[in-house]
């Protein structure tokens, strides 16, 4: 009878006893056991087991350490000699995988940059946690509105109420102002700002205490740079007076450094909000808003709770008269990023592009893995050799995985090193594209992202090659078996699949952002926005009698077609008012007009067509109690026939004269809304001028002379409408410049990938193409036939992304109000584009197959 | 030369294993020791003893041939090495001389 010891125990004694020893031990156990085997089995059990595990203490534990123990630096040498001669070897793989995750790299890092830069702004001020500006949410019939503009007098209100603030100020917001000194004009930005200002924000005072700078209604503090200008210099100039405006002198009390260029408000100077206050009676009304307010809250004051709090302040500080404005803080820096309210709603704002940034940078860079994957993974039958000896000589799986995923660091770090010199060479155009001052300054946090960004690309790009060489079995792959499994090759088409679908998504994003574009710039404004200059009145010409002169000595100039003044840019919201009262109004309707105050001649300058009536005509003396309005003004008011009726305006009646067709006077992310025309000169502060076409230039002197004669000591500053319009779609254009680049990038990465896959197939069936030919195959036939793979591939790619893209651009586009109507033949372009240029790369390797002569080929085994 | 030294469960091994000459291996050790010593004696504790005779150089082994027995497991057979034989020696001069110098009178 055969008998055995505890099967368990054997297995543990013989797991963890030295080898040197378990031979005697198992021996002398197992003779033991036997001989009590007879007496008592039970009891020769758990004697064996027992004593096994009396010989688990360390004299008789082996070495868990394995005793190979590998000369780590000299296999570290072994492997990078082997990724060397692998990269010398395969040249064109080596540099389309260098090429790829290189560009990668570079627009990882770029983005990163811009990323970073736009989280920052406004971020510099060191109490930003506790940095709010006031706003309020406005009901209205037409929905929430929500605004940046503030009473008066709520800064002093909310200090004197409010024990959680610790400041308050009211601020204006920057505006161009003369300032001279003896004869030196300059015009520069500047803003108007409660005495606490340098107490809140961390601009740098180099002279002035941050107390005292404001506390006078005359001082103006400057900053370096404005300081440098008028005074060439920044030091004793604490005293000095400047011209303000040519109206008032201003007495410098400070002297700050310029803020860095990540701050949304840029400007030159600040003076005392005192001075600002006189004589604008509206600022004491908690009914009028145009300014606003800046507060500091104390530490640790939860700004959820205080908004609760104030949610109803305007509402009690009124006595119950104004119950629509809903009033709460917002992070001062936040409202860079997070701006766009709809409905009361946050909605997001800038943020939406620094997400779809970040994603199109990881998107770059997985396209640039892939390439790496899939070129490794199918060159891998050349390496099977390798893997198979080294496998039978004892090399485990880690010491293979390690080999690889090396030899993907190496590449990775190859490509960091090419990336950095792209970044160094391309970011000033880059700066130039998204209008920023980005540097390329490596602080330790930046080295760590990249190295860390390079050492993720590396292991991403050589896991999948990794796992998969090293996990041949090394039997069948030296006896020169490697089939591809079905689910490998899925693998790598669904790779390839997956670059194309991205690529598509790209372009197509790309078609639809350049014809929206063009489609803004094309579109019809309602009025004509070619060839309109304006500039603002100040100093003299503010006074209506010499606007008037400057009106009538400009229609004598010859290159002026027409002019007007208004108050008006048309390129956004200006001013509007809900204190137009008709018959039928709904008393809770709070829907503001937009007020166009004009002069005579005003809607012919714009070139505004009128679709009733008439427009403002001196032959009638009555026009200043006229008023005209846009379509959708009479819409909204529900009049017919409106022509001869009477509303009232802040309470006077106005006969209405006419009507005019609508107009953009906002982007076009806006719809059409209510505009009223009235006829008040001594409202406008803007000359609006049209000239005719070729003649800018000397017309634009000729006005310059005139405003200088009648308006010394100012400069005269223009603008063109329509390159103000622009600016309103500059963040549409950098998008499209940006995206149009990424997708080329995209769509390049993509290629190289494809060719690098299909002059390795054409490679490795050339003995193949070689038997066709001698059979009798035509070239076209050997094309045709290493060609329909990857077609396939690219359109099931196409086929996936179209949908998906289509979705991604009529959600964009929701965003305008006008927008180009989505084409079925952008999709249609963009797939047979994607085909083309995939057929392209696959076709010259193809073409190369077919032409190769059978003799050569089929010469040599 | 570092001074071996030897602990008692350890000299008795090594004196079993030269007694028993040639034929040491741990189960016959084990079993002449229980005999001699008439109490249990785990194998456990008489393998960390050869082992740390061997280490100390007193011993010396070689596998005996392979067999069906212990579940084809061959023995290992110790012997005495000429340092452990001296040291043998040096311990029964040592005692016997100490042994010698006991006064003859009787104790109660």
């Amino acid at each position: 009878m055969e008998i055995y010891p505890p099967k368990n125990a054997v297995k543990f004694l013989r797991w963890f006893c030295r080898e040197d020893y378990v031979e005697e031990i198992e021996g002398d156990l197992t003779e033991i056991f036997e001989k009590d085997y007879k007496v008592s089995q039970r009891k020769a059990s758990w004697k064996f087991i027992f004593s096994v595990i009396k010989y688990f203490r360390p004299g008789f534990i082996k070495s868990f350490k394995s005793d190979y123990q590998p000369n780590h630096q000299a296999m570290f040498r072994h492997n990078l000699l082997l990724t060397y001669r692998n990269f010398k070897r395969y040249k064109s793989s080596f540099l389309i995988n260098l090429i790829g995750l290189s560009t990668g790299l570079a627009c990882t890092f770029l983005i990163y940059l811009w990323v970073s830069d736009e989280l920052n702004v406004d971020r510099f001020n060191s109490k930003d946690n506790r940095l709010f500006r006031a706003m309020e949410h406005r009901v209205r019939a037409t929905g929430i509105w929500t605004s940046p503009t503030t009473p008066g007098p709520l800064a002093e209100a909310l200090t004197g109420d409010m024990p959680e603030v610790e400041h308050a100020i009211t601020a204006t917001w920057s505006q161009s102002t003369t300032l001279s000194l003896g004869d030196k004009n300059i015009t520069t930005d500047g803003r108007f700002v409660g005495k606490d200002f340098f107490n809140m924000f961390s601009y740098e005072l180099i002279a002035g205490d941050a107390n005292q700078v404001l506390k006078d209604k005359n001082s103006i503090v400057i900053s370096d740079v404005l300081a440098r200008k008028l005074f060439n210099t920044t030091e004793n100039l604490i005293g000095k007076a400047i011209d303000y405006q040519h109206e008032s002198q201003l007495q410098i009390t400070g002297i700050f450094k310029s803020m860095p260029v990540n701050a949304s408000d840029q400007f030159e100077f600040v003076a005392s909000f005192e001075k600002y206050r006189e004589g604008e009676d509206w600022l004491l009304s908690w009914g009028n808003t145009g300014t606003q307010t800046l507060v500091l809250l104390k530490p640790g004051v939860d700004v959820n709770a205080f908004n609760k709090k104030i949610a109803d302040y305007i509402k009690v500080k009124t006595n119950n008269e104004i119950t629509y404005r809903t009033l709460f803080l917002k992070g001062y820096a936040d409202n860079y990023l997070y701006g766009k309210y709809e409905n009361g709603v946050l909605v997001g704002g800038r943020i939406t592009y620094v997400k779809l940034f970040s994603i199109i940078a990881v998107f770059i860079l997985l396209i640039a893995c892939i390439n790496f994957m899939n070129l490794s993974t199918a060159r891998a039958s050349r390496r099977v050799k390798e893997v198979g000896i080294k496998k039978a000589i004892g090399a485990g799986r880690k010491a293979l995985i390690f080999q690889y995923i090396g030899e993907s660091m190496v590449m990775s770090f190859l490509s960091l090193l090419v990336a950095m010199v792209l970044v160094y060479i391309f970011l000033s155009q880059f700066n130039i594209i998204t209008g920023k001052h980005l540097s390329f300054e490596l602080d330790s946090n930046r080295i760590l992202l990249f190295l860390g960004v390079t050492v993720f690309t590396g292991i991403v790009a050589g896991s999948y090659p990794a796992l998969y060489l090293s996990g041949f079995n090394p039997a069948t792959v030296l006896k020169g078996k490697l089939s591809s499994s079905f689910g490998e090759l899925m693998a790598r088409k669904g790779l390839v699949v997956f670059q194309f679908a991205i690529s598509v998504l790209f372009i197509v994003s790309v078609v639809v952002v350049y014809k929206q574009i063009e489609f803004v710039q094309s579109t019809n404004l309602g009025y004509n926005k070619n060839n309109l200059v304006y500039f603002n009145l100040s100093g003299a010409l503010s006074k209506t009698e010499n606007q008037e002169i400057m009106i009538e000595e400009m229609k004598k100039i010859p290159g002026i077609e027409n002019v007007s003044s208004t108050n008006h840019n048309l390129t956004g919201h200006n001013g509007g008012t809900s204190g137009v009262e008709w018959e039928g109004k709904n008393p809770e309707d709070r829907t503001e007009f937009e007020r166009m105050i004009g002069n005579y001649d005003l809607i012919e300058t714009l070139g505004i067509q009128m679709a009733e009536g008439r427009s403002f005509s001196r032959n009638f003396g009555t026009d200043s109690s006229a008023i005209i309005f846009n379509q959708k003004g009479i819409d909204f008011m529900g009049m017919k026939d409106p022509i001869g009726k009477v509303v009232k305006l802040w309470g006077e009646d106005r006969h209405i004269i006419g009507v005019v067709n609508d107009f953009h006077y906002e982007s076009l992310h806006e719809n059409f809304k209510p505009v009223f025309f009235i006829l008040d000169p001594n409202r406008t502060y803007r000359i609006m001028a049209r000239i005719t076409a070729g003649k800018e230039k000397e017309t634009i002197s000729s006005i310059e002379s005139l405003y200088k004669k009648l308006n010394p000591g100012f400069l005269f500053e223009y603008n063109f409408l329509d390159t103000v319009y622009q600016s309103q779609y500059e963040n549409e254009q950098r998008v499209a410049i940006l995206s149009k680049y990424f997708a080329g990038l995209a769509i390049l990465i993509s290629c190289l990938g494809l060719f690098g896959l299909a002059a390795f197939t054409a490679e490795r069936r050339l003995k193949e193409m070689g038997i066709r030919k001698v059979l009798g195959s035509s070239e076209l036939g050997i094309v045709y036939l290493l060609s329909s793979d990857f077609t396939k591939i690219v359109f099931v790619a196409i086929v996936i992304a179209l949908p998906i893209s289509y979705f991604m651009a009529r959600y964009w586009l929701d965003g305008f109000a006008f927008s180009v109507p989505l084409q079925p033949w952008y999709f249609i372009a963009v797939g047979v584009l994607a085909m083309v240029i995939a057929w392209l790369t696959v076709g010259t390797q193809a073409i190369r197959a077919a032409r190769v002569n059978p003799t050569l080929c089929l010469k040599n085994e | 030369m570092i001074q071996h030294t030897l602990g008692e469960f350890e000299e008795l091994v090594l004196l079993m294993v030269a007694a028993l000459h040639d034929e040491a291996y741990g189960v016959v050790i084990l079993e002449n020791l229980e005999e001699k010593l008439d109490r249990k004696v785990n194998i456990s504790a008489v393998h960390v003893a050869l082992k740390r005779l061997t280490d100390k150089g007193f011993l010396k082994s070689r596998y005996g041939g392979i067999t069906t027995d212990r579940g084809g497991r061959r023995k290992k057979y110790y012997s005495v090495t000429a340092l452990g034989k001296r040291m043998l020696d040096e311990q029964y001069s040592l005692r016997t001389s100490l042994y010698k110098q006991i006064p003859k009178i009787s104790f109660s």
